[in-house]
Order: structure tokens, then sequence, then C-alpha cells
């Protein structure tokens, strides 16, 4: 197993308690391809940001390659999401005043590599998701189709154990989401890269090998989807 | 580096104007600093320029006037040292302090060369003065003993009374002040062929009724001595028959190193010389003692009083620049949540953070602060130029108000130091605060 979650609770304290993880048991392979679906309030971000050691939680254990996660500092928990996770967000999150190239440049720049290296590694990853022509180009320039695939780029370039998308194609248009998403299915067909996609969009889900349905804080239903066959409004769940 | 001056610069490039503003304040206030301690040295050379060129090792012994009754005699008696002191102030009775001791005595006389001629004080003296008064000997030498020995007439005259024999105008003799003076003078005298004052050396004058011989020229001391004609003691003391009176005694001590043991010494000194003359042992005004080593240990104190006090005023007002450029700081972190808080997602730790905003504060504030530091110095050059030049002339004396009114390369490697640090304290709570945001309260922000 890659990621092992035991029993993971969490419970945010903010006035009234309130408990969003109730006990979460997860294990996700090497090389799978799996979406976590849930309505707002499932608790799916809370799980994500658990899994990207962005947030702490409470209860349970966490592994990710055998290693367990818990009680990190600041400075372990920054260390280990450079060299085993790579994040793509919603909203993107790339850095409005550097180029392409700079903004993919800058998870090895945090490894400590050498500018040069870095330049060209930057380059040859941009290439491969066929934005060489757009390295030196802002983000404010580029198209939000472009700006997610410099932004997986940059999730990529550390060749982390681990990519987290957090609703990768929340911002996009139909047709571009539907680009992402064969992406990332490419990405991980033929490079074995073990992807997980926080979504609530059935249609994304449905792109996906496995579909972990969490609600109310608890995994329901773990689908198999390698037919890629899901219903439109997944099993047993409202429609979103 | 490169990385982390990339990264100020584009922090910076965006938020000019803001920066500039910030940096304006920091530029004054260390502009301020260097000035405020550039006047203050100019303020305290020219007091010092009197006493800079002595060696402080020396106390110089004079007679007084009573001031107290002592021993059946009234107050208000004249009191004249004699050779009898000397020959005390030399022997065992002080021998644990007291190194070397000289006398002189002096008289009036008109000194003459050809048709040229001024009156003036003519010293007897011993070569040891030379180095207690810190005489320096532009041309000839000065006193030697075979001169004191076998009483020879000879002298040392200063530079300027050497021109006045030759007729010349004063020329600038290294005195900075003597700009204004020479504009004056070479407006009235037309001197027609100027002799240098070289060729007087070996050539006789006149002091009185008799030749001396030219053996030397001294530099012009502006304060202290500046007209003395220098001729052997015991010539001077034969020839105008003195007899055992002295003007002043004069030693070189040791041993004494701070205040309290010179003042200890100076009462004990007194006491002993004030009982041989019959005036009481604690009259200070008997017997007048000049310690050039208490007065020089006062001097200091004042010198180390004005520049703290400058530092201090300087150090205030950059404070003002400093709470701006931490101001700003604060604002940048700020604006810039979200973008740490992708740092921090992909891999950045706090130190980096911190380091980024730790960066920028040092960078504006030294780079601000050497501009005003350079426009300081430039200032100070200015002022060195200007007021420095000039001077106010107070009972026929000229007394210069600003000499060298510049700081040293000390105080801009300080001043440097007090901006590095001045930096970081402005950087650190705004660092501090940037690196300590949770990553996902950090992405949240907008």
């Amino acid at each position: 197993m890659l990621i092992e979650l035991k029993n993971v609770n969490k419970t945010y304290n903010n006035g009234q308690p309130l408990h969003v993880l109730k006990g979460i048991n997860l294990g996700i392979d090497k090389g799978e391809f799996v979406s976590i679906m849930g309505a707002s309030g499932s608790g799916k971000s809370t799980l994500l940001n658990i899994l990207g050691i962005l947030d702490n939680y409470d209860m349970g254990e966490y592994y990710i390659d055998g290693r367990l996660i818990k009680g990190l500092t600041e400075r372990q928990a920054a260390d280990y999401r450079n060299h085993m996770i790579g994040f793509i967000f919603q909203s993107f999150n790339l850095i409005g005043f550097k180029t392409a190239v700079e903004n993919v440049e800058l998870p090895l720049f945090y490894q400590g590599v050498p500018r040069a290296k870095r330049h060209q590694m930057a380059m040859e990853y941009l290439d491969r998701l066929g934005l060489a022509d757009w390295a030196q180009h802002y983000p404010n320039e580029m198209s939000g189709g472009q700006k997610q695939r410099v932004a997986i780029a940059r999730a990529l370039i550390t060749n982390p154990k681990i990519i987290l998308a957090d609703e990768p194609t929340g911002a996009l248009d139909s047709k571009t989401s539907e680009e992402v998403m064969q992406l990332l299915g490419k990405l991980n067909r033929e490079e074995g890269v073990t992807i997980i996609v926080v979504t609530h969009e059935s249609g994304v889900a449905n792109c996906t090998d496995k579909i972990v349905h969490i609600k109310d804080g608890i995994i329901g239903e773990i689908e198999d989807n390698r037919e890629h066959r899901a219903s439109v409004f997944g099993t047993s769940t409202i429609m979103k | 580096m490169r990385d982390v001056l990339t990264e100020i610069w584009e922090s910076i490039r965006r938020n000019k104007l803001r920066t500039a503003l910030t940096g304006f304040a920091v530029s004054w206030g260390i502009f301020m600093l260097i000035v405020l301690l550039g006047a203050g040295n100019g303020l305290m050379n020219a007091f010092m320029t009197g006493s800079e060129g002595l060696a402080t090792n020396v106390m110089q012994v004079g007679g007084g006037r009573t001031s107290k009754p002592y021993d059946g005699l009234k107050e208000g008696r004249w009191i004249d040292l004699d050779e009898r002191d000397v020959q005390l102030t030399g022997s065992e009775v002080f021998a644990d302090h007291i190194d070397q001791v000289i006398s002189s005595v002096s008289t009036s006389a008109t000194v003459s060369y050809g048709k040229k001629h001024f009156s003036g004080s003519i010293e007897g003296n011993f070569p040891a003065r030379q180095q207690m008064d810190k005489i320096e000997i532009l041309y000839g030498r000065f006193l030697n003993e075979k001169d004191i020995q076998e009483s020879r007439k000879v002298v040392v005259l200063p530079e300027d009374r050497a021109e006045t024999l030759l007729g010349n105008e004063i020329r600038d003799s290294g005195a900075r002040m003597g700009t204004a003076r020479n504009t004056s003078k070479s407006l009235g005298i037309s001197s027609g062929k100027e002799v240098h004052v070289q060729d007087l050396l070996g050539k006789y004058i006149r002091i009185g009724d008799f030749s001396f011989r030219v053996v030397g020229i001294a530099k012009a001391n502006e304060e202290s001595n500046s007209n003395t004609v220098y001729a052997p003691y015991t010539t001077i003391r034969t020839i105008y028959g003195k007899g055992r009176v002295v003007d002043d005694i004069t030693f070189t001590f040791h041993g004494l190193n701070s205040q309290a043991e010179s003042d200890a010494f100076e009462d004990q000194f007194r006491a002993t010389m004030n009982v041989r003359h019959r005036a009481a042992p604690d009259d200070r005004r008997a017997l007048w003692i000049w310690n050039r080593f208490s007065q020089d240990l006062q001097m200091n104190r004042g010198r180390n009083i004005l520049t703290t006090a400058l530092w201090i005023l300087g150090l205030l007002t950059l404070l003002g620049g400093i709470v701006g450029v931490s101001n700003i700081m604060l604002i940048t972190v700020k604006e810039r949540t979200h973008e740490f808080g992708i740092r921090k997602a992909i891999g950045a730790s706090p130190w980096d953070i911190m380091k980024l905003i730790l960066a920028e504060s040092v960078t504006i504030t030294a780079f601000f602060g050497y501009v005003g530091m350079l426009l300081g110095m430039f200032a100070c050059t200015i002022l060195d130029k200007t007021v420095g030049q000039s001077s106010m002339s107070i009972m026929d004396e000229e007394i210069a108000m600003f000499v060298n009114p510049t700081v040293g390369l000390d105080v801009a490697i300080e001043a440097t130091l007090v901006l590095i640090i001045a930096g970081s304290l402005a950087g650190l709570f705004p660092a501090r605060k940037a690196s300590r945001v949770r990553p996902i309260e950090a992405l949240r922000a907008e």
C-alpha cells in the first residue's frame, strides 16, 4: 500500500466543535487513479488536506509508503510535501509574477537544485505538456487549460509519489476539463503516476479507475470503475 | 544568492513608489546621522587643534598668587618658581612618577634682520622641549645639548616670524585657516622678490643687542606656542640676568593611568611645592599646574559624550525610517499571504519564507541607507569646503568653527552594521508572521 489511512478522525474546534472525518479507513496502491467523490461538506476537502500534509488530524494513523505522517514540524511537513506530493489546484495557484517556466522550477528551487539544472528540467516538462512555446509567458497571458497544464508540470517535476488534484477541472469549461482529465489518465497509464482526484462532479470521477464515495465524514461505497461506466450521478448518491 | 536577489527585485518592482517612499525615510535617517556626526567631529576637532599636537604625559607648572593665608603670611602673595624648584621636582621625592624635568625663562626683545623687525618673546629652553610640545622643525634643527653647555647664541624661529623678517607675506604653511588671512594681507603688501625662509638658516639676526645665528625654522603652531622664538636656556639666563627664577617647570611622568591617580599625584606635588614656598598645601592658586593628561582625559570624555548624544539623535531619526520599513513589510506579507501558501504547499519551509521577507527588508534598508550615507558624506564634504574654511576672529585670534567636519571609515562601517541590524529588526516581525501562517489558511487567503 502506498497510502494507508487507519481510523483517521478530524474535528474542527471553531466555536461549535465540528466532527468532519469520523474514522476514515482507506488504502491506495501505487499506480492507482482514484477519485474521492462527495458533496460539499462531506469532508472530502479536509481529507485531501490531510493526504497532502497541509492539515493535521486528531486520531488514527496515516502512512505514505510505510512512513507515519503524524505530529510533524512545519519544516518536516514542507520537506515531505516537497518530495512526495504534487498538488494540482482548482484555481491553478500559479504565482502571478513568475513566468510559466519559473513556476515549474519552484519546487526544485526548494529542493536546492542548481539554477541551470532546474531550468532545463522545467523546460523538459513544459515540452512534454506541449507548452514549450509558452515558457516565458506569465500566467495571466495564458488560457485556463494552459495554466492547469503548467500546474501539472509543476506537480510532476519533483517526481512525487502521489499527485493530489483538488477539483482540477473546477475552473475550466467542459472541453478543457475533458482534456485535462485525459492528460491525467495518460500520465497514470503511461508513467504509472499515482493520482488522487477530489471532485464533486460525477463526470470527472468517471474518468478515474476507482471512485471512493465519501459522505458525512465516512467512506461509503468504493466503486471499481475500470470500465468507466459509472452512472452519471454515481450510485447511491444524490445528484449534485 | 542570485535567486534571492531575483525574488527581492520581483517584489520591489511591483511596488516601486511604496518602496521609494519608505526608502527615503531610511535615507533621511542615516543622512542625518552622518551629518550630525560629521558636524560633531568638526566641532571637536576645532576644540582639539591646540592640544592634539602635545604629548599627554606632560605637566607644566608656573608661578601664581596665593589665595589663602598660611604660616603667618597673608594671601595675595606672588610666588615665583626658581631653580631649586626644578631640582626638587627632579629629586627622589617624585622619582616614582616623574621622568624628565626642564624649565624655561623668557624675555621680550626686538628681533631684527636687515630692515625688518618684530617684537616678541624669546624663550630660553632645553632640547627636550621639542618632544614635550611636539615642535615640528621644518628646516635645520632644534636646540641641542651643545647649545646649552656652551651657551651658544643660536635661535629657532617659527615660520611666520621668519617670513616677517624676510618681508614675505605669510604663505600657506599648512594652516587651514590661513586662507582668510592670506588674502587680506596680500592685498596690502606688495613684496618684490620673495626670499625663501630656508635661506635664513645660518644667517645672523639681531635680538636686542646681540647677534644670534638661526639654526632652525619651526612650524608655527596656531594655538599654543605660536610665535615663540627659542634660544638655549643658559644663553638667555646669562644674557638677561634672570638669576635663579624660572618661568615654568615642565616634566614628563609615567604610571598615572586614571583621572584619580593623576589627581592624587597633582595634589601631592602641589602640597610639596606650596609648602616650600610657604603657601597652604591645598592652595590651588599658589602654583599654576597644567596637567595635559587629565585635560586630555576630560577632552576625550567630552568628545565621547558628544558623540554618544549625536549617535542617539541620529539613531532616533533612523528609527522613523525603520518603522516605515517594518510597516511596508507587514503590508507586503499581508498581500502575499496567498503566494506564501502556494510556496508552502509545494515545499517551502517556514525558514524559506522568513528568509524572503528578511532579505527584502535588509536589502531595502541597506540600499537606501547606503544612498543616505553617501549623500551624508557628500554633505560633510560640502560643509568642510564652506563652513570648515571660515573662521571667527575673537580677541585678535583666529578661531575655526569647524575643522575637518567629516566622518571616518569606522563610522561608515558602523553605520553599515546599524543598517543591516535595523533592516533585520524591521523585517523580523513581518517575517515571523509570514512564516507562521499555516499553508491551508494561506491558500484560502485572497
